[in-house]
């Protein structure tokens, strides 16, 4: 059975599983619990900024659910000992933005204690973050630097498109053993779509055709899936068949799912949020010169955000953001 | 002397071990029999001795890039240790850590940590962990004077403090930050004073004197495993090096450097206080020196002829699992 | 038992050092921790203790020397004369590190791919997808013969594809040789012959009409299309016209457009009972001065840009001043011939060229010896081919249609008054 919820209710009801399922698994962040007076039902507190973490405070309590102080550094590092030590700890870092002031707990512990002790310890950690444009949120609070944890070895980075697949991918997340950067972008966050009700993993790694198609391969990932379902459908219109690759995790990357898609239609364009320089667009492209070769019928087009900060202006942000038609007159260049 | 003769010979075996263990490796780096980065802790011996003392197997240590003595103190086997710094497969942490990651998460020694001040917050998350679980652990968390200064510190015993987590954060405060006096950097005189924004106990020890960092250690330990909070407990050490093996310290006033290590070395502080007790022998404690030595040769000895990693190595154990 | 000492490494970026003195004489005894030499790093003089106590017996590095860390300088034994094999003991302890960077490395040929020396080499300004270039290769085929439908004339997988299918409906003309034909409608042959460096495309608004009452054949001449190219100096008109003879059967109606008119008068000449009717649209028997100009001009850019810039330069020469200021027209017409021109590589066209020249020049006088039926279409604004009436006058019989306001493409540009004046002539021969 499923039923509606939108990408914010299916973390939230993601989280609750996993924390019913383990005693291990513990929720830390700030404001996660989000004030409130401890003593009553859990209703008062605000459970985020977004509100993503509503409620689960009154259901497992203090101890497992914790506000922390706005120390990015500290919060994410406890997170890694603790996680060493043997709980799952689910931390949030509200804004994908804050890797500034907490990236040393990400580069230098979790993503190498496990190679530096020799695989003698395990790193269950998931750092649940918000990430990307579209709430005019500007230039602190916008960015999408999943490029950045995807450039790390030893962590993995899982971005989903949908609210079912925010719920499978959220579960698999916390389930696995490896440190896992989870991000949130802010253009799913309240899309609303059918999520089923039951536990349910979808495997960190492997892609997902989200729609067949033959001519052409939009490859996107988090938000810029539906843009890619957009401009796939005015391509259809068009009389060019496109199809839609959801990579889903970017770390592991589902390599083979790119290049089979790539032999199939011989053209594709890659769709990220970010900004070009160093982008999962421009990785994916590099692997498809690489080890596709023989499968080009045209060049591999990236559709990103440009080599600027995040603006503010609603025109500005939507100038900077990549859009569908952005998409269509990358597929009109390419030939 | 309220510890036994057996306690005393074993408390003076690690420290002598630790010693020993880094006057070889001063050996054998400078001989470019061993690579990479090397800071040894020869002086602080007292310090990570009179703190592991009280713990348990089960608890947990956290350290810094100057680690070995923290390994040795917290039980880590030596042979394994100087394989490692061998770069062999044998060692603790398969070739892959080196000096500044050694590690033995078995021993509840949760590395040493090549950022000053990142080895704070993992100590943190151990002691969530155990009060999470309540498991009855304590963790210990390792760190110089310098790393007093590292958002990481604050953050983590801001956290601490607001959790009453069962942690003991140990300052080794050895005078120096690199090569920079502590006093040039710090702003306080005495790092404890820092405890106080954080509303944590705090203590000074005089790090070169086992029994004193034993018996407020010990107190801080208990504090914490009773569900008492955190303790900062400050200990006044030097470090009887460089920074690094190949340090010639010109920055550093000799005389000073001559009055601590002529006259405050913690094992020689340690043998007269246990010999004029007359509990032990000095006699006994050359024998403890002798198979000290004996160990470390064939530590060596065994590492020399030990293994390298296999080239392939370098692809394992970065994750647990990873399809490809 | 001897003891080493090597140069040590003191610090982390300390690669060699200098020996500055050996303050104790080889042979004195020294006690463990006494100063046995002094070295000189980048940064310092450093003293270098004596890790034993016993006896200097030997050094190895003199003063003044420079060496790499790691490097054996003394021995020191327990005894003053215990038994000691310098050169033994230096080979067994002698360890200089090696300076960063270093050697070791091996260069290895490119793995070539498996058929790359026979694969026909593509020229490098022809744009061939990575993905034509691997079908190419699986299907045998050159990719520089085939016409590619991408931006610049980029040759797709699909072309590929296209073409190799394409190649095994092809008519065979010549030993080795077989050309495109494209066939369409019922009824009497009508056999179209394109001109230089075009494809049976310039005919594209005759064709239809056409294949309503007869049946057509396009014949794409050597180079062309999908038409073989074989490697010969020139493309004779002789030969243009007996491929194009051994294409179709029985006798035909033979429409050449330029340079297909020559082949088409050469057919004529060569195989009268093979010609039913001959139309001839703007046709010379003398190449001007003008045209052979325009086609080296051509023959140039052909291999110095893509289609789209040489239909840019060659629409002035085809087309007329009313066609050129109606800039839609203008538009459309310069995308189609971009594409007919992308249909004829670089290399035809020197040869096709090559073939014009040699034949220019050497008709005018055997116009008078046709005897079939002859239209002959010219046009006022014809830069390239002006001489049409002219040619008209010159053949016996020959009928002449004027379109005054047109340029060399006229059978494109003029479609209506074209295909009515062609209407009527073929039905005047039934």
């Amino acid at each position: 059975m499923s039923r509606d919820l939108s990408t914010g209710g299916a973390i939230n009801e993601a989280i609750a599983i996993a924390m019913r399922s383990d005693p291990d698994v513990i929720l830390m962040g700030e404001d996660v619990a989000g004030g409130g007076d401890r003593s009553k039902d859990g209703t008062e507190e605000m459970g985020g900024v977004l509100g993503t973490t509503r409620g689960l405070i009154g259901e497992f309590g203090m101890n497992r659910v914790r506000d922390t102080p706005i120390a990015e550094m500290g919060l994410l590092g406890t997170a890694v000992g603790a996680a060493a030590t043997g709980l799952r700890p689910i931390a949030e870092l509200m804004f994908m933005d804050f890797l500034g002031t907490g990236l040393d707990p990400l580069l230098n512990q979790a993503s190498k204690l496990r190679y530096m002790f020799g695989g003698k310890v395990k790193v269950p950690l998931t750092v649940r973050t918000v990430s990307g444009a579209g709430m005019q949120a500007a230039a602190q609070h916008s960015q999408s630097l999943y490029w950045m944890t995807t450039g790390i070895p030893g962590l993995k980075t899982v971005i989903p498109s949908s609210p079912a697949d925010a719920k499978g991918l959220l579960l698999a997340s916390i389930r696995d053993d490896d440190p896992v950067i989870f991000c949130e972008a802010k253009g799913i966050l309240n899309q609303v779509g059918p999520v089923p009700e039951d536990d349910y993993e979808i495997p960190l790694g492997v892609a997902n055709v989200v729609r067949e198609g033959s001519d052409v391969s939009l490859v996107g990932f988090g938000a810029t899936v539906g843009i890619a379902m957009k401009a796939a459908k005015a391509l259809e219109g068009a009389g060019t068949s496109a199809e839609v690759l959801d990579l889903r995790s970017l770390s592991p990357l589902d390599e083979s799912a790119i290049l089979t898609s790539l032999e199939k239609a011989g053209r594709m364009v890659v769709i990220d949020e970010s900004t070009p320089r160093c982008s999962i667009a421009r990785d994916v492209a590099a692997l498809c010169v690489d080890r596709g070769f023989d499968f080009l019928n045209a060049p591999v087009k990236c559709v990103t955000a440009p080599h600027t900060p995040v603006p503010f202006s609603r025109a500005l942000e939507k100038a900077f953001m990549p859009s569908a038609q952005d998409v269509l007159d990358a597929v009109a260049e390419m030939g | 002397m309220e510890l036994s003769r057996d306690t005393l010979l074993e408390t003076y075996r690690r420290m002598r071990t630790i010693r020993a263990f880094e006057e070889k490796l001063h050996e054998l780096v400078v001989a470019g029999k061993i690579g990479g980065f090397m800071h040894l802790y020869a002086g602080q011996e007292a310090v990570a001795v009179g703190v592991c003392s009280n713990l348990g197997d089960e608890d947990l240590v956290g350290s810094t890039h100057r680690g070995h003595g923290h390994c040795i103190a917290k039980g880590v086997d030596v042979k394994a240790m100087i394989a490692e710094l061998f770069g062999r497969s044998t060692g603790t942490n398969k070739g892959k850590g080196g000096s500044m990651h050694i590690a033995d998460v078995d021993r509840g020694m949760l590395g040493a940590n090549g950022i000053v001040g990142g080895g704070i917050p993992l100590v943190t998350g151990a002691a969530l962990t155990a009060q999470v679980k309540d498991s009855g652990r304590v963790a210990v968390g390792f760190f110089g004077d310098g790393a007093t200064n590292q958002g990481q510190f604050h953050e983590s015993l801001t956290m601490a403090a607001n959790w009453k987590l069962p942690a003991v954060y140990v300052c080794e405060n050895n005078g120096f930050g690199e090569f920079t006096p502590t006093e040039f950097v710090v702003p306080v005189k005495d790092i404890v004073e820092r405890a106080a924004s954080y509303g944590m106990r705090a203590e000074i020890a005089d790090g070169m004197d086992f029994f004193d960092v034993y018996e407020k250690a010990g107190r801080a330990i208990e504090l914490a495993r009773q569900g008492e909070g955190p303790t900062l407990l400050e200990c006044k050490t030097y470090r009887f090096h460089g920074h690094y093996v190949g340090d010639a310290t010109p920055y550093r006033n000799k005389e000073e450097a001559e009055d601590w290590i002529q006259n405050r070395d913690p094992l020689d502080l340690f043998e007269r206080k246990v010999t004029e007790s007359g509990v032990v022998a000095g006699g006994d404690l050359r024998e403890v020196d002798g198979e000290v030595d004996a160990l470390l040769r064939s530590a060596v000895e065994e590492a020399e002829s030990a293994p390298n990693p296999e080239p392939s190595d370098v692809l394992t154990d970065v994750y647990v699992e990873y399809p490809s | 038992m001897a003891s080493a000492i090597h140069m040590p490494r003191l610090g982390m970026t300390m690669e060699e050092g200098t020996v500055v003195e050996w303050p104790v004489a080889p042979g004195s005894p020294i006690a463990h921790g006494d100063v046995v030499l002094v070295i000189e790093t980048e940064k310092a003089e450093t003293d270098v203790e004596s890790p034993v106590s016993g006896f200097l017996r030997h050094t190895y590095v003199e003063p003044g020397e420079t060496v790499p860390c790691g490097t054996l300088l003394a021995a020191i034994t327990e005894t003053a004369d215990e038994p000691f094999d310098a050169d033994a003991f230096h080979a067994a302890e002698n360890r200089p590190e090696e300076a960063s960077g270093g050697g070791g490395l091996e260069v290895h040929a490119p793995s070539a791919p498996a058929a790359a020396e026979d694969a026909p080499s593509v020229p490098r300004d022809k744009p061939v997808a990575p993905a034509a270039r691997a079908a190419a290769r699986r299907l045998g085929i050159d990719p520089a013969a085939v016409p590619g439908s991408g931006p610049g004339g980029r040759v797709t997988k699909q072309d590929v594809e296209a073409w190799a299918a394409a190649r095994e409906a092809l008519v065979p003309v010549a030993d080795g040789v077989a050309l495109e034909v494209l066939a369409e409608g019922e009824g009497d042959t009508v056999v179209l012959l394109p001109g230089l460096g075009t494809d049976v495309s310039v005919f594209a608004r005759q064709t239809p009409e056409l294949a309503a009452r007869f049946r057509v054949l396009g014949i794409n001449p050597r180079g062309v299309g999908l038409s073989d190219a074989p490697d010969d100096d020139a493309y004779e008109v002789a030969r243009t016209a007996a491929d194009a003879a051994a294409a179709f059967d029985g006798a035909a109606h033979v429409i050449g457009a330029s340079l297909g008119a020559a082949a088409a008068i050469e057919l004529a000449l060569g195989h009268p009972d093979r010609v039913r009717s001959l139309t001839l649209v703007t046709p010379f028997t003398e190449a001007s001065p003008r045209l052979l100009s325009v086609a080296d001009g051509w023959r140039r850019l052909a291999r110095e840009a893509a289609p789209e810039t040489l239909a840019a330069a060659l629409l002035p020469w085809f087309f007329s001043s009313a066609l050129l200021d109606d800039e839609r027209a203008r538009a459309r017409t310069e995308r189609g011939l971009a594409q007919t021109l992308g249909r004829v590589s670089a290399a035809t066209l020197d040869r096709a060229v090559a073939g014009m020249r040699a034949w220019s020049g050497t008709r005018p006088d055997a116009l008078g010896d046709l005897s079939v039926p002859t239209l002959v279409v010219a046009a006022g604004e014809d830069l390239l081919t002006p001489g049409g009436a002219a040619l008209a006058e010159a053949i016996p019989g020959a009928k002449l249609c004027m379109v005054e306001a047109a340029g060399h493409a006229v059978a494109l540009e003029s479609a209506d008054e074209v295909n009515a004046a062609i209407a009527a002539h073929l039905a005047s021969v039934d």
